[in-house]
């Protein structure tokens, strides 16, 4: 059979050969013609009338091995679909947990696919570079200041090899320098992320992720529209008119098609823009974790942001814009990197002002830009291959599973093995036979396993976007990459599973089979090895079960100081509608008492963030800040409304919270946290001191104390922070979150709120609407993401190895019933028989512990990063996780010891 | 000409053993297997030449003959087949059924 597979396999080589054995048979005949005198022409002619018809002797000989090897393969194939109709409850079991495996492995790697291995939609990806720089992180500890070119940032940082600090942003005058005359790249276009402005469309408006581009951005990617034409340099320069592409999703969304859009006119923070060109479907950017609806030329800005944009252009020390290059045609990356390395150094070198800046500066690293910026795959790599290694896991029990009951039906089938053996089949013929059977088994589980995967990757998807708005371009799909390594998992998870029973069975020692159809000790025993096999696999998956279970308690059980329940919180931004100081300050503050007024409503306040997300959305107050002498560090401050401490039930303990009475011209107020008054002003009131802001100069005076609470993410690593209150009147305001505390389901209340926002400004669109308890969540979805599924995964794991084991031991106590039977004849106790089978089950039991305890500490240290408050080799958890799998394997062990308990020896030596 | 009746069609199956009697005295090639057939039955067995690929084929992929490339008595790079320990054993098994079935059909033509 095997020989047969080559042949097939290589049909092609051997076609050649052939053609190439007949032509010099004709060569040799016509040479031999010749010499007895024959014409050339006769010759040729004479030989190939002896030879016969050329094609169709390839024909035949092809069709010999072809029509042999398909002619047994539909032998086994009928075979192995009656015997699978026999067995109707073992196949069942088997396609279904086999799908269960194979669908869990179809549905991560299909998400591994679409987040690290697919490239962007546009033309050529290949030759696309991101422009990245590396250099060294500011120092641990305050006190020394961190020297570098950069001396102000909008934009990201990511660890990168050997702690450095990797980034994609550049100073603007960088991208001009590259721009000039560059030999390796034929396009270098820059790019930024405007984040969410409000765009406007007939009045209506919504919040818009948006992005900016230079003029070549478009032609450098080589996309083309799908209506109208794509920003160009004409529209990036000073003065030109305010232009902008949507994506081909808004534009039918607002304006009824690609087409509809062209030269419709849409307001953009206040800004009337003209919608000149639409984004083809599939395009979402460079960036597969964003999705921009909106794309504006760079210099526009200038229009939205202001003087403050203006600086940034000509600034050389302030990162903020991100590039990429295309490679010109035969130049590689290597060569690429070679080039421009240098001339980055020289261009950021005449940047640095001091010799430590000039000891630090950025270095040029070009990497491979075909799958786009590499964000998500940052974000989700380790976790997906962390989940890769669950599932795979689960495929391994379940593979193991399926091996131990075709072993145990194997026993089974030893008469009728035998018998074919015995008749003169061959033992590989009988091995393809059985083989044939478990690869349809498991494809068939493959095809099972496609429906159970396009479920699962709904759910994942669902999971793993939990707290990002719309992941568009987090479709996973299945495509052919995938279906292929479905197809091949099945096949490979079949000949795994079959391989070992198949040769089991067709073990050569035909006669002892023959006379009596029992015997199999062998055969106990590599059931044995799988049992214990998937004990082990089962007690890892359980503690990565446990462990993450234990983060999300760790991380749920985190002190916040604040209500969590009952609060709606929802964001607005009247800036981006056109409202300005000082009147913004009394529109928001209008709006909250219009809020507290909804029925249902204890209390309304305003803040600029929610608590959780403070730390991300930066401090209202710019500077230092002194008590005295002293400056204040690590204060988190947060402007807030009137209100706040009562709306988020946190308790005051001194003195006043911010309210009404703190007005733009009034004298500025801040509250402090218990933690920060302590610090400062040990046992002291600090009541009607003062906190002296000395960029912005002038004073707070502090006009209460609050108990201390959590500002900023669950997982950050400082007990609970200082934290300042400050009165969000007397700030200048842009974007602000309101809290509303509610009696019942806060979000009931979404549809008053949305109306009276509609009613004091139709132009100002109501996002991130979330309960408190969302929103928290939110901020901890990968580790409940982890716990959902691993718990999940683990409980599977378990419950296929219970079967295992439960399947086992039945078939041990099957073949022991007349040895059960003597015993108790001899007297042997009920409670002894059931420990003899029992003590066998703990035995496995412990043997799969002993082997996969170290393997658990191993593996557990590689998901270090993910756990919270808890070690990798956690005691309590292992121990747990040990107690879990005994009492499940006692429990799969008692019903085969019970069942053996009840032997009854008269019966049993009767049968014998 | 009168080949084409000479053509060997008397005895189906039988070209598979004349080629295993042919390689078990040494290894050859295509066409001299077929000369070597025809120059041993002095002319009278002529095999229609290109059925002995489909043969060739047939034999090797039963295991009882390898075909490797090699170089002909005339320096030219052909496929040389040489009989494996399986294609005796089915030699000897051809032969004693040939031999029954000769000897059967002798009695019945024999018998009077």
């Amino acid at each position: 059979m095997l020989r047969r597979l080559r042949y097939w396999l290589d049909s092609g080589r051997r076609s050649e050969a052939l053609r190439e054995e007949m032509e010099l048979h004709l060569a040799e005949r016509v040479a031999e013609l010749q010499e007895d005198g024959m014409t050339p022409e006769g010759a040729r002619a004479e030989a190939r009338r002896r030879f016969g018809n050329v094609g169709q002797k390839q024909e035949e000989s092809r069709e010999i091995w072809m029509t042999r090897f398909l002619a047994e393969l539909g032998q086994d194939l009928r075979y192995g679909c009656r015997t699978m109709m026999v067995n109707k409850a073992f196949s069942a079991l088997a396609v279904l947990s086999l799908a269960l495996g194979i669908g869990a492995n179809t549905a991560i790697y299909s998400l591994m696919e679409s987040i690290l291995l697919r490239s962007l939609p546009v033309a050529d990806p290949e030759s696309l570079v991101v422009l990245n720089w590396h250099g060294q992180p500011p120092p641990k500890g305050g006190d020394r200041r961190w020297e570098s070119v950069v001396h102000g940032i909008q934009g990201m940082f990511w660890p990168g090899n050997k702690g450095s600090l990797v980034s994609g942003i550049f100073p603007y005058p960088a991208l001009e320098t590259l721009r000039e005359e560059n030999p390796v790249f034929s396009t270098v276009f820059g790019y930024f992320d405007g984040h969410n402005t409000t765009r406007a469309v007939r009045g209506e408006a919504v919040s818009t992720p948006t992005e900016y581009v230079t003029g070549e951005y478009f032609r450098g990617l080589s996309v083309s529209p799908a209506a109208g034409r794509l920003i160009g340099s004409e529209d990036d320069r000073p003065g030109a008119a305010p232009a902008a592409v949507i994506s081909f999703a808004t534009s039918q969304n607002r304006f009824g098609g690609p087409t509809n859009a062209i030269g419709q006119s849409i307001l953009v923070d206040n800004i009337s823009f003209t919608v000149i060109g639409v984004t083809p479907p599939e395009f979402f950017g460079v960036d597969p974790a964003k999705a921009p609806d909106l794309y504006l030329p760079l210099r526009t800005v200038l229009l939205l942001e202001g003087a403050r944009a203006a600086r940034q252009f000509a600034d050389e020390n302030f990162y903020w814009i991100e590039m990429m290059g295309r490679l010109r045609p035969g130049v590689s990356l290597a060569q690429a990197q070679a080039v421009l390395a240098p001339r980055f150094h020289q261009w950021v070198a005449s940047t640095a002002t001091t010799d430590g800046e000039r000891a630090n500066l950025p270095a040029l690293i070009l990497n491979p830009g075909a799958a786009g910026l590499g964000s998500l795959r940052r974000q989700f790599s380790k976790p997906l291959f962390v989940l890769l290694a669950m599932v795979g896991l689960i495929l391994a029990i379940t593979c193991a599973n399926i091996a131990n009951l075709l072993l145990a039906r194997a026993a089974a089938r030893r008469r009728e093995m035998a018998i074919r053996l015995s008749l003169g089949a061959g033992r590989l013929r009988v091995v393809r036979q059985l083989l044939t059977e478990s690869v349809m088994l498991a494809s068939l589980g493959g095809a099972l396993g496609v429906v159970f995967a396009i479920w699962g990757m709904r759910t994942l998807t669902f999971l793993l976007s939990f707290g990002q708005r719309r992941n568009l371009t987090l479709h996973a799909e299945l495509n052919w990459s995938v279906l292929g390594v479905t197809a091949a998992l099945s096949v490979i998870c079949g000949l795994l599973f079959g391989l070992a029973p198949a040769i089991q069975s067709t073990r050569p020692d035909v006669v002892p089979a023959l006379r009596d159809g029992r015997g199999g000790g062998q055969r106990r025993r590599a059931m044995n090895v799988l049992v214990v096999a998937q004990i082990a696999m089962s007690f890892v998956m359980l503690v990565a079960a446990g462990l993450f279970v234990r983060t999300l308690n760790n991380l749920h059980s985190v002190q916040l100081g604040y209500s969590r329940e009952n609060i709606l919180l929802f964001s607005l931004n009247a800036r981006q509608a056109g409202h300005r100081d000082p009147e913004i300050t009394n529109f928001y503050a209008d709006l909250r008492k219009r809020f507290e007024a909804i029925p249902g409503v204890g209390s309304a306040t305003l803040s600029h963030s929610s608590l959780i997300s403070a730390g991300m959305a930066g401090s209202p107050i710019k500077g230092e800040m002194k008590i005295g002498a002293v400056t204040i560090e690590d204060a988190g401050v947060l402007a807030a409304g009137p209100r706040f401490l009562t709306t988020m039930q946190i308790p005051l303990l001194a003195g006043r919270e911010i309210d009404e009475r703190d007005q733009r011209g009034s004298p500025p107020v801040a509250v402090i946290s218990e933690k920060m008054a302590r610090t400062y002003f040990g046992n002291e009131n600090p009541v009607g001191r003062r906190i002296r802001l000395v960029d912005e100069k002038r004073d707070l005076e502090i006009v209460g104390v609050s108990a201390n609470l959590r500002y900023g993410g669950l997982k950050e690593e400082e007990e609970s922070s200082m934290t300042m209150f400050v009165a969000a009147s007397q700030i200048s305001p842009e974007r602000m979150t309101y809290a509303l505390h509610t009696s019942g389901d806060p979000l009931r209340l979404v549809k008053s709120v949305r109306e009276i926002v509609w009613q004091a400004d139709s132009r100002i669109p109501v996002t991130n609407v979330a309960t408190q308890a969302v929103e928290i969540d939110k901020t901890i979805s990968r580790e409940l993401t982890f716990a959902k599924l691993c718990t999940g995964f683990a409980v599977l794991a378990l419950l296929i190895a219970c079967v295992g084991l439960y399947g086992t031991m039945s078939y041990t106590v099957a073949r022991q019933v007349s040895e059960i039977g003597i015993r108790m004849a001899l007297g042997a106790q009920r409670g002894s028989v059931v420990w003899m089978v029992l003590r066998r089950v703990l035995l496995m039991a412990a043997a799969g512990l002993a082997i996969s305890v170290p393997a658990a500490l191993f593996a557990s240290r590689l998901v270090k990063s993910f756990l919270f408050g808890t070690q990798p080799n956690d005691p309590a958890t292992l121990a747990l996780a040990g107690a879990v799998l005994l009492s499940a394997a006692i429990l799969a062990g008692y019903v085969p010891a019970r069942r053996a308990s009840r032997i009854d020896p008269l019966v049993a030596l009767r049968h014998e | 000409m009168g080949r084409k009746s000479k053509k060997n069609d008397s005895l189906p199956g039988s070209l598979d053993m004349l080629i295993l009697r042919t390689l078990s005295l040494r290894d050859l090639h295509g066409y001299g297997i077929v000369q070597f057939i025809q120059q041993s039955s002095n002319n009278e067995l002529l095999i229609e030449e290109g059925s002995l690929y489909p043969a060739l084929q047939r034999l090797e992929v039963n295991g009882w003959i390898d075909g490797v490339w090699g170089v002909t008595s005339n320096n030219r790079r052909a496929r040389i087949y040489k009989i494996t320990a399986a294609g005796r054993k089915q030699l000897a098994v051809e032969t004693r059924k040939y031999a029954k079935l000769t000897l059967a059909i002798a009695h019945v033509m024999g018998a009077e």
